[in-house]
């Protein structure tokens, strides 16, 4: 177990510290030390999303995830839930399109039963796992997509778009979620490939943030998780790289019963980790981020044709980020006015960049978002794995706040003119249709369609 | 890989609830402050005493338009000038109207509290309440509306209140009001409410946060501080009733894949002696995926992603209060099935309840959910805004400012029997008011054949 880096601050990290160990069956292993509250966040990235998964299996990943809660050689049933919960802890697993995460925050006195029950599912979960938990299961993913996206007005807005903004046979072309169909035809033997292939301890990284003894903390990883035998069967995800820009306007008219006309669009953004993604952060942020944005104010305070406008940003490192829009139009509002109105703006914006007090707010923003995250120990432990799996390096989840208020206006409005163009982005339009008659077999319903590409264990 | 077994739990390290400390400024302002090292991120909530039901007839809607309107512009900057400005702050500023009153919740780094907050005192001396960013406002409501309707368990929330409560009572109608009274809400109409329920000596301001360094004092009184009013004698506080016969209403959804259920009654509020048991008996019952409700509807059948039961705090008097009313909470069980299942899993559910009521709870039940609720507490409130909020919902209950604290405590002492009566009480099968949210077509017949109550269909 070398230890990598020490325990010193490095400037811009705001005083926090982590520290990096590696087992010798490949577990990375990052501590970080934080004595203020008794509690202390175990947070377990695998590297495997729905990036992964092969023509007809979409959804596994996800759906395997649930099953990392049915039990394993140690824990019987529902005990990983009963265990954590009855030791006063919280926990959940979710999945996105590039990893897939478990975390569990603990009073302090109990964080070595978080790491026991973790090792024990990462070692053993193939001596529990069996078709009664397989079809269950199945079920109440099917029910959570019905309840997150048919079962809500633009519930498979995400969806859509994303299969528009990325083409067919590209890994990231379908969400985490995956098709009703091919949820049905997952068989217990492809969750048992799934485990063999990508739960391996050299396929993961483990973080424990908060009040812990780090010398006795990595003593019980190495007990737990040391005998874990390593294995290399993974294969790379296929190539998600893009050309930088779509080069047309891609465009869906969907005809639903959804209770207003909305303008959506995903614009191909550089990928997460680099400086271009964090100007096109800031970018968006004054387009679209909060209530003195310039879309916020075009569209909502003076035109008064939407009753919302914002962007949002999907960061994605093993392929383009999404920038993505979401307009619900006011009364009887025409999409075609929303549009111009949008290109106007955005057109403006790559022309003349942000003003000085638009960069200012803009930063002043995200910075708490990055301040809130860093905030928790729970929080902390997840940037500190996203940043070693998808990265390499966790200490870059201490300093990221720095390189976002390091950006210049230049960068940020040639981020906008390089890619918030209409050849760059695939547009979603909703019109609404009557209430159907017995014959309609979506959905209906409310709310906006998020970014949150994320399914959880537990609602 | 080599197997160790289950290890044993270390020493627990204290924790407490924070005692927030509590002062007053001249101007009538109560505030609670409360220091937390290393959370940069201060939390202030302010409650304003401006309840629903003080909302002129007609006028629903009226206190959150209100509440919208406090960052819509003063008299010093235009409604567009006040979010950037707050903006620039990196501050996010929400406020809302519910049942006790308007809350305004502002969360800002600490480096940038005393601008932040010299904002939010603007707000609420000196709002502008311009005619056009009313009509704004007005029209943007009227713009969600559809939008709430069509949102299956928002539509089910709204039934289920207007089935509950009497047609005279507030609670009875829509917090945020109905297309038909909030067309009817100009500027003058928010004027005059503001002027009639907003002053400092009726509202209290939450500061939580790494104060390090803070001159609190000299910032509140030079922000907040310079707010000023008159006083006004103590609201009559009108009783909670509600009409609980069992019975079930289907909201027609034709087409949809999933049922939305939302079950409930109301019961005791956190005044009552009850409140531990039946935080802790309805934990037993449907707090999380391990619980006697997903237990069966999720683990065993796959019926839904996860149902729940909840009490919530509807109102609240204060003890002794002149009216006698006592205050409540809403009840209820929550989630959503596949069509096809709703009958089984309403079967289910129903099976359920009735096995709570003949053979109760169990100790090891019991044990697991103390364990939970107490031993969750510091994650629960690591940061300065779950403190904040807590706080405040304290002070918007009439609650003593140490009563979470003394929560844990009565938590731990409350014994299985003592549960099993409160949630039995809670939930009683013949006293739950269903509403369904779904193809009324393929689920109301299934449903009347269990017999849980009459039947109605109502347009969705």
């Amino acid at each position: 177990m070398p230890m990598g880096h020490t325990a010193t601050a490095q400037a811009g990290s705001g005083g926090l510290t982590a520290t990096e160990h590696r087992l010798a069956n490949g577990l990375r292993v990052v501590l970080s030390e934080d004595h203020l509250t008794p509690v202390a966040a175990v947070c377990l990235w695998y590297d495997v999303g729905s990036r992964h998964e092969v023509k007809g299996r979409t959804g596994l990943a996800h759906l395997f995830e649930h099953l990392m809660f049915q039990g394993s050689g140690q824990v019987k049933g529902n005990g990983h839930f009963e265990l954590v919960q009855g030791a006063g802890g919280s926990l959940n697993g979710t999945t996105s399109f590039e990893r897939t995460n478990y975390f569990e925050t603990m009073p302090t006195h109990q964080l070595e039963l978080a790491l026991w029950l973790e090792a024990d599912r990462m070692g053993s979960l193939l001596a529990a796992l069996d078709e009664e938990s397989m079809e269950n299961q199945r079920d109440v993913v099917k029910n959570e997509r019905r309840q997150r996206y048919d079962n809500v007005p633009y519930g498979t807005a995400f969806e859509k778009l994303t299969a528009l903004a990325y083409p067919e046979g590209h890994p990231y072309h379908h969400t985490p979620i995956g098709s009703m169909a091919d949820l049905d035809a997952a068989t217990l033997e492809d969750a048992r490939a799934f485990f063999r292939t990508y739960y391996a301890p050299n396929n993961a990284v483990l973080s424990v943030v908060g009040d812990i003894d780090p010398e006795e903390t990595l003593a019980w990883i190495e007990k737990y998780f040391g005998s874990i035998p390593s294995h290399d069967g993974k294969q790379p995800p296929r190539d998600g790289t893009l050309p930088d820009i779509i080069g047309e306007q891609l465009r869906e008219v969907v005809q639903e019963e959804v209770p207003a006309r909305a303008l959506m669009a995903a614009y191909r953004l550089p990928h997460d980790g680099t400086r271009a993604c964090d100007a096109a952060d800031l970018a968006l942020t004054v387009l679209g981020g909060g209530e003195s944005s310039r879309l916020h104010n075009r569209l909502v305070r003076r035109d008064r044709t939407a009753v919302a406008a914002g962007f949002g940003l999907l960061r994605l490192a093993g392929a383009p980020s999404l920038g993505w829009l979401d307009v619900k139009t006011s009364g009887g509002v025409e999409v075609d006015r929303i549009e111009a109105a949008v290109d106007e703006e955005l057109a403006r914006f790559a022309a003349e960049g942000p003003t000085p007090e638009e960069m200012e707010r803009a930063q002043a923003q995200l910075e708490r978002e990055w301040l809130d995250r860093l905030g928790t120990v729970a929080g902390r432990a997840d940037e500190l794995c996203r940043y070693a799996v998808l990265f390499g390096d966790p200490q870059l989840a201490l300093t990221a706040v720095g390189r976002v208020l390091d950006v210049t206006a230049d960068e940020v409005r040639e981020a906008a003119r390089a890619h918030l163009r209409p050849d760059n982005r695939a547009v979603l339009v909703y019109e609404p249709v009557e209430p159907a008659d017995e014959t309609e077999d979506s959905g209906d319903a409310a709310q906006t369609a998020g970014t949150d590409a994320h399914e959880g264990a537990d609602k | 890989m080599e197997y160790h077994p289950q290890p044993t739990a270390g020493e627990a390290r204290p924790w407490a609830f924070p005692a927030p400390e509590r002062g007053a400024l001249s101007n009538g302002l109560t505030v609670l402050r409360c220091h937390r090292p290393g959370q940069q991120v201060v939390a202030v909530e302010i409650f304003l005493q401006a309840p629903l039901d003080a909302e002129p007839e007609g006028l629903d809607g009226v206190a959150t338009i209100m509440a919208r309107a406090l960052s819509e512009g003063t008299d010093k900057r235009s409604a567009e000038e006040f979010a950037a400005e707050l903006e620039r702050c990196g501050a996010t500023l929400d406020s809302h109207a519910d049942h006790p009153g308007v809350r305004v919740s502002l969360e800002v780094p600490v480096s940038r509290l005393a601008k932040a907050l010299g904002l939010v005192a603007e707000a609420l001396r000196a709002p502008a309440f311009a005619e056009d960013e009313i009509e704004r406002l007005v029209g943007n409501r009227l713009d969600e509306i559809p939008h709430e309707q069509a949102n299956p368990a928002r539509r089910a929330a709204k039934q289920l209140s207007k089935e509950l409560f009497p047609a005279a009572a507030r609670m009875s109608r829509p917090r945020q009001g109905t297309e038909e009274t909030v067309r009817r809400i100009d500027a003058p109409a928010v004027r005059a409410f503001y002027d009639a329920h907003v002053r400092p000596s009726t509202a209290t301001a939450v500061i939580v946060g790494d104060l390090t360094g803070v001159d609190l004092d000299a910032l509140l009184a030079e922000t907040v501080g310079d707010w000023s009013g008159n006083t006004a004698p103590a609201r009559p506080v009108p009783p909670i009733t509600a009409d609980d016969t069992g019975r079930v209403i289907v909201v027609d959804r034709p087409g949809a894949v999933q049922t939305q259920l939302l079950i409930g009654r109301i019961g005791a509020d956190r005044h009552d002696s009850v409140w531990p048991a039946q935080v802790l008996g309805t934990y037993c019952l449907g707090g999380t995926l391990t619980s006697r409700l997903d237990r069966v509807l999720r683990e065993e059948k796959g019926y839904t992603y996860g149902v729940r039961a909840f009490g919530q705090v509807l109102r609240s008097t204060a003890p002794g209060s002149a009216s006698g009313a006592t205050g409540a909470a809403m009840l209820a069980i929550s989630g959503s099935v596949d069509t096809e299942s709703t009958g089984p899993a309403l079967e289910d559910l129903w099976t359920v309840l009735r096995t709570l009521a003949a053979e109760g709870l169990t100790d090891a039940e019991r044990e697991t959910a103390v364990q939970n609720l107490v031993g969750v507490a510091p994650l629960k409130f690591e940061t300065a805004a779950s403190v904040a909020a807590t706080l405040a919902d304290q002070v918007e209950q009439h609650l003593p400012d140490d009563y979470q604290a003394h929560l844990y405590a009565r938590l731990a002492e409350t014994g299985t029997v003592e549960a099993t009566a409160a949630v039995v009480n809670a939930f009683p099968v013949d006293r739950l008011v269903t509403v369904l949210v779904g193809d009324a077509a393929r689920i109301a017949e299934p449903v009347r054949a269990l017999g849980i109550g009459e039947v109605s269909v109502v347009s969705g």
